[in-house]
This record gives structure tokens, sequence and C-alpha cells, in this order.
């Protein structure tokens, strides 16, 4: 039970910045699909909490904040490839600075609690 | 994991998604779903939602290639609402309108009564005749603008020479110059 609600709450969490951490994968270099989520794994990121990167990924895309193309993959078949867009780096910018605002103010008021209170 | 695609290709297609679209999206998952099961990764961890159904609906909505989810129904049922408003205003409005212009009479002092004439309207209401007398009920007809007819009805219970049914029934709306049967008691 206890497990379930922080569950929810690490997805809660993530789905308001999950968009920046995938434009963050693809500011540099093109990756379709699953390898955005391999990168994400690689950078920290096991577990995207309980949604898909899917409907994320085609926001992203209905807003223009991705461009996509198709290619193929290494040995594979061809995918579809996403990248970030020039507006999709003013929204990463942006967004991240609203994290690190966000991020700080909420550390300096749970900074005095304890990580294990009873 | 080929069924969970299948259904997702199923919900596309009720929802209206273009083939294309629906299929780029099936090829995409299927690819990346092949390559996680060889990395170890469990499907959920890449689809996140065990019902395929919602999982396709979510993607595609979010790709903005549905149309928001109620609206058919809600706008058929808005439209019932509002022919059943205009007929419920027309049946409400016709005999106020029929009535008023079929003139509007200006009484002053209770000595002098103007009619002021108003546009016809090309509807009446038939007036209640039963009970009148067959020449008071000729003259209502007439100047409600129907065209009445006599027909001479014998055995009735009515006094002889009056009114003792009527066709239509009084308050029926009809054209101007609509004929209106007057069935008068044999006298």
């Amino acid at each position: 039970m206890r497990r379930m609600a922080s569950e929810s709450r690490r997805s809660q969490m993530l789905r308001g910045v999950l968009d920046l951490c995938l434009l963050a994968v693809v500011i540099d270099e093109p990756a379709y699909g699953y390898e955005m989520t391999r990168r994400l794994r690689e950078r920290g990121l096991s577990t995207v909490g309980e949604g898909s990167i899917y409907p994320l990924l085609g926001r992203l895309e209905r807003e223009g904040l991705v461009a996509t193309h198709r290619a193929a993959s290494d040995g594979g078949p061809p995918r579809k490839y996403y990248r970030a867009s020039k507006s999709g780096r003013d929204a990463l910018a942006e967004g991240v600075r609203a994290w690190r605002d966000v991020r700080g103010e909420v550390d300096s008021v749970l900074a005095t609690i304890e990580a294990e209170v009873a | 994991m080929t069924a969970y695609v299948e259904e997702c290709r199923q919900e596309w297609k009720r929802l209206g998604v273009p083939d294309l679209l629906a299929e780029e999206m099936a090829t995409e998952l299927e690819s990346d779903l092949a390559e996680a099961e060889a990395d170890g990764v469990s499907a959920t961890e890449i689809l996140g939602e065990s019902d395929p159904r919602r999982f396709a609906a979510t993607w595609a909505t979010e790709r903005g290639l549905v149309a928001e989810q109620p609206p058919q129904r809600k706008r058929r049922r808005l439209w019932i609402w509002v022919t059943v408003g205009f007929a419920i205003l027309l049946f409400v409005l016709l005999p106020v309108l029929s009535f008023v212009g079929g003139g509007h009479s200006v009484a002053r002092q209770g000595t002098i009564s103007h009619v002021v004439p108003r546009a016809r309207s090309p509807h009446v209401v038939v007036p209640g005749l039963v009970g009148e007398r067959k020449r008071a009920a000729l003259a209502s007809a007439r100047s409600a603008g129907l065209a009445p007819e006599v027909r001479i009805a014998s055995g009735g219970p009515g006094a002889a020479g009056t009114v003792i049914e009527q066709q239509p029934a009084p308050g029926t709306t009809l054209r101007r110059g609509s004929t209106v049967r007057l069935f008068v008691a044999r006298g």
C-alpha cells in the first residue's frame, strides 16, 4: 500500500518533467523511441513511472518541439527518429530553468526534514 | 505482444486515425517492443498500461489524431433540443401571431374603437363555434379568415339552428382560407 502510494507520487512528479528529459536525450543526436528509453536508463532514469513515452512523444511531435524522420537503424528495420527542434530547444531551456527554481524552493522547505522520519 | 499491437490497430481504426499513421505507430511499437525484449526489458516498462485500447487512444489523442471523444453524440443531442425548442416556440408563437395579425382593437374612453390592421398572417386559429346560431357562426368563421361549410345534422342533441359540432376543433391552426365544417342541428 505504502509502496504503491510512493510509486504514484514518483509518477506524478515525473509527469511534469518527463517531456524535458525526452527533449534532453535528443538534443544532440536523434533517436528512435526505444533508443530514447535506453538513453534515459543510461543517464540514471531507469523507469518512467506508470506511463509510457509514446503519448508524450506524440504530443511533442504535435507541438513541433521534436522533428521526426524515418531512417534505417543499425542492421534493423527503418525506424522513426526524433530530435529536438529549434522550439524544442527553447522549451527545454525554459523548462530546465523552471525545474531548477522549483527544485531549489522545494529543497529549501524540505531541507530541515530528517529523511528517516519514523 | 503481437496481440497488444493488434488491439491498438483496431482501436486506432475505430477512432478514425488515418491508416498510414496508425501503421506508422504500430510498426514503431512493434520494433521497439522487439528490441526491448532482446534487452530483457519488460513490455510493461515500455507500455506502462495494460489496456491496449486505452494506450492506443491516449497516444493517438496526444498526437492530435483523434477528434475530442464525445462530441458526436453530444452534438446530435444538442440538435434534438434545438429542434424541439424551435417546434415549441413555433407552437406558442403561431396562435399569438395569427391572433395579433387578425386585427388589433384599441378601445378609447369606452366609446371609440379603432381596428388597426396588421400584416395578415398566412395562418389562422379556428375559433370555437359550437353552440352559436348558424348565422353568427358563419360570420365568426369568415371574420377569422376561414371558409365555413354548413352540414345539416339530424337527430343531434342541440337546439335547432345552432352549431352542434365543428371540424376541425377550436384552437387548430389552419392556412387562411381553409374550410371549417359546421354541423348545424336541423331546425
